[in-house]
């Protein structure tokens, strides 16, 4: 089987040997491609199809009568949508950012570093890992309260970015680059810094990858802090607006939400096609074990 | 530096370069100590403190000590709530039953997707979708309309063979079938993982086990399982942990309504979400024991020289 594409992560050609694995993939796609062409044919629904009794799948007559309610709306506020967006984006880049940061730097002295209290500290990133977020609302909004940072960016920041799955994963990752690399690193007198940057950081690219991902969307698509720790519209999220527009009640609603759900989702989609592409194919060739 | 210096230094007396050592360990974890003893550790202690409680919500908190014992809220939860203990039940079940189904069927799909074939980066791309549009209110909107369960004769074929079965046994199983595409959907960070498992696997080995004469049966047993068995326990453990966690679970819909209405109090929902998180911990516990890695020193130290030749 390696003979026919050598390292070229694709063959160039079609090969008859390759029809059995779309036979299988082809019709598991289609299923796992549901959800997406679902979401974009519901966006153009008109009203009589998006209450059609039996649901349709695809889009009979579509149109952008909800792109048009949603904008409307939107435009008639008293906040500019604008903010919303802006709102958005610096609560998402600042919580990525940090929360890749902080967990690749904890999981590298978790993993490669000794100190004491390591195990109970991984115990606790565990622990947190099951617990009900639901439970810990009424706590962290008199934490938020208590530092001051209640209506501010910092509100939305500083509680999503431990995300203690993010810090499992990535760990995981870091188990895999041998040590005999650090040790080799140290030798030529490397500080931990440097191995942190030049060793650490790209070797674990497709976990960082998967971790930025996870914490994008998580964040990207979050209303609960909006709606809990922020009282002025002016620092609400795009998550938290789409969601208190298309549940406002009215019959246009249901369309907004269908709208608004695929202006959601094409943000997801960019990211995942620009990491997708720069990481995955970069694993084959790292010295990951 | 030896590892056989730092050793004797361990066991005798702090040196000062082992404090430094320690210190930079410290210095990486600092950060992520901080955020979690804030936002993680602390509320959740409040929270196991309000569980204890009564607690009156009254712009601040006042707490007020239970009359019938300390464990009050808890006894409460099983022996007053008609939905808890049954909710939490049927979870644990369909929470062994769904966990191999993603499992395998991510394996099974992360083999594919590492073979040689055309358009792997679409595939990829495909599979993974269901994951970014997850959290969002389409994932609900779907599920209300029956979009995500199969609409099959022979789900119906399977059912009539179940029906003789007890309730509880038929009930999981039940669910388990009607939400078959939404559980496959939700594999997509596992296949993930796995990928990221597969493409390390160098390609000399099976080359080797080619020549040698091993079908390919035989090399996923005896090279592609054994290199991705740590993954297993990781994406198992993932899995538990998402669908325990995540939003689409009827006892952390219960948890959250009893969270906000005044009935039954804050404190009693406190009690319900640590019954809860000690479910979840022990099948964690019971499924790391059953995955955990015996000592495979010869697998891991081959694989070692492997990496050492190619960087």
């Amino acid at each position: 089987m390696a003979a026919i594409g050598g390292t070229r992560v694709n063959p160039k050609k079609f090969h008859k040997n390759q029809i059995p694995f779309y036979l299988y993939l082809v019709p598991i796609a289609i299923f796992m491609g549901m959800p997406i062409v679902y979401i974009i044919n519901h966006a153009f629904k008109p009203m009589d199809e998006l209450f059609a009794f039996p649901p349709r799948f695809f889009v009979q007559h579509p149109s952008l009568i909800n792109f048009q309610n949603l904008f409307q709306a939107a435009g008639s506020s008293s906040i500019p949508f604008s903010r919303y967006v802006f709102n958005s984006l610096v609560v998402t880049v600042a919580v990525v950012v940090l929360s890749v940061l902080i967990s690749t730097m904890a999981a590298f002295a978790l993993s490669k570093m000794k100190f004491r209290f390591k195990n109970p500290i991984f115990e606790i990133n565990n622990l947190a890992l099951m617990f009900v977020a639901t439970a810990v609302t009424i706590p962290r909004y008199l934490t938020i309260s208590q530092i001051g940072i209640l209506d501010t960016y910092w509100a939305h920041i500083l509680p999503q970015v431990a995300m203690p799955v993010c810090l499992f994963l990535i760990k995981q990752f870091v188990d895999g680059v041998p040590n005999s690399l650090i040790e080799a690193a140290q030798l030529e007198g490397a500080g931990s810094w440097k191995i942190y940057y030049k060793i650490i950081l790209p070797l674990i690219k497709p976990a960082i990858a998967t971790g930025a991902i996870l914490v994008f969307q998580n964040v990207w698509n979050n209303i609960e802090t909006s709606n809990l720790f922020t009282t002025s519209e002016g620092v609400k999220t795009l998550a938290f607006y789409m969601n208190t527009l298309s549940t406002a009640g009215s019959v246009q609603g249901q369309g907004m939400a269908a709208a608004a759900s695929l202006i959601m989702f094409i943000p997801n989609l960019l990211l995942f096609v620009v990491m997708q592409s720069s990481v995955m194919n970069t694993m084959a060739h790292s010295g990951l074990k | 530096m030896s590892k056989k210096v730092k050793n004797i230094h361990d066991k005798k007396h702090l040196t000062r370069r082992t404090l430094r050592e320690w210190g930079w360990g410290y210095v990486f974890i600092a950060p992520w100590i901080v955020g979690v003893c804030i936002f993680f550790l602390y509320a959740m202690i409040q929270s196991l403190q309000f569980a204890f409680h009564r607690v009156e919500l009254s712009g601040g908190v006042i707490l007020h000590p239970l009359e019938n014992g300390i464990f009050e809220n808890f006894v409460k939860v099983f022996t007053t709530d008609v939905n808890f203990p049954t909710t939490l039940a049927n979870f644990g079940i369909g929470l062994v039953l769904q966990l191999p189904v993603i499992i395998a069927f991510s394996l099974i799909i992360a083999l594919l997707l590492n073979s040689k074939i055309r358009c792997r980066g679409l595939f990829r791309l495909i599979f993974f979708l269901p994951v970014i549009i997850a959290t969002g209110p389409v994932m609900n909107q779907m599920t209300a309309q029956g979009v995500a369960s199969v609409p099959m004769v022979s789900q119906n074929a399977m059912l009539g063979m179940l029906e003789g079965l007890p309730q509880f046994i038929y009930e999981p199983i039940n669910n388990l079938f009607s939400s078959l595409i939404l559980i496959l959907w939700n594999s997509g960070i596992q296949i993930l993982i796995f990928l990221a498992g597969l493409q390390k696997v160098p390609r000399a080995m099976y080359e080797a086990a080619t020549i040698d004469g091993a079908s390919g049966w035989e090399t996923f047993w005896k090279i592609t399982l054994p290199s991705v068995k740590s993954l297993i326990l990781l994406n198992s453990i993932y899995t538990v942990v998402t669908l325990a966690t995540g939003g689409s679970n009827e006892i952390i819909e219960l948890i959250y309504s009893a969270t906000y209405t005044a009935t039954q109090g804050y404190s009693y929902a406190m009690a319900m979400s640590w019954i809860y998180t000690a479910v979840v911990a022990v099948i964690l516990v019971i499924v790391f024991l059953l995955l955990k890695e015996k000592s495979d020193r010869k697998v891991v130290y081959e694989q070692k020289r492997v990496d050492m030749k190619g960087v």
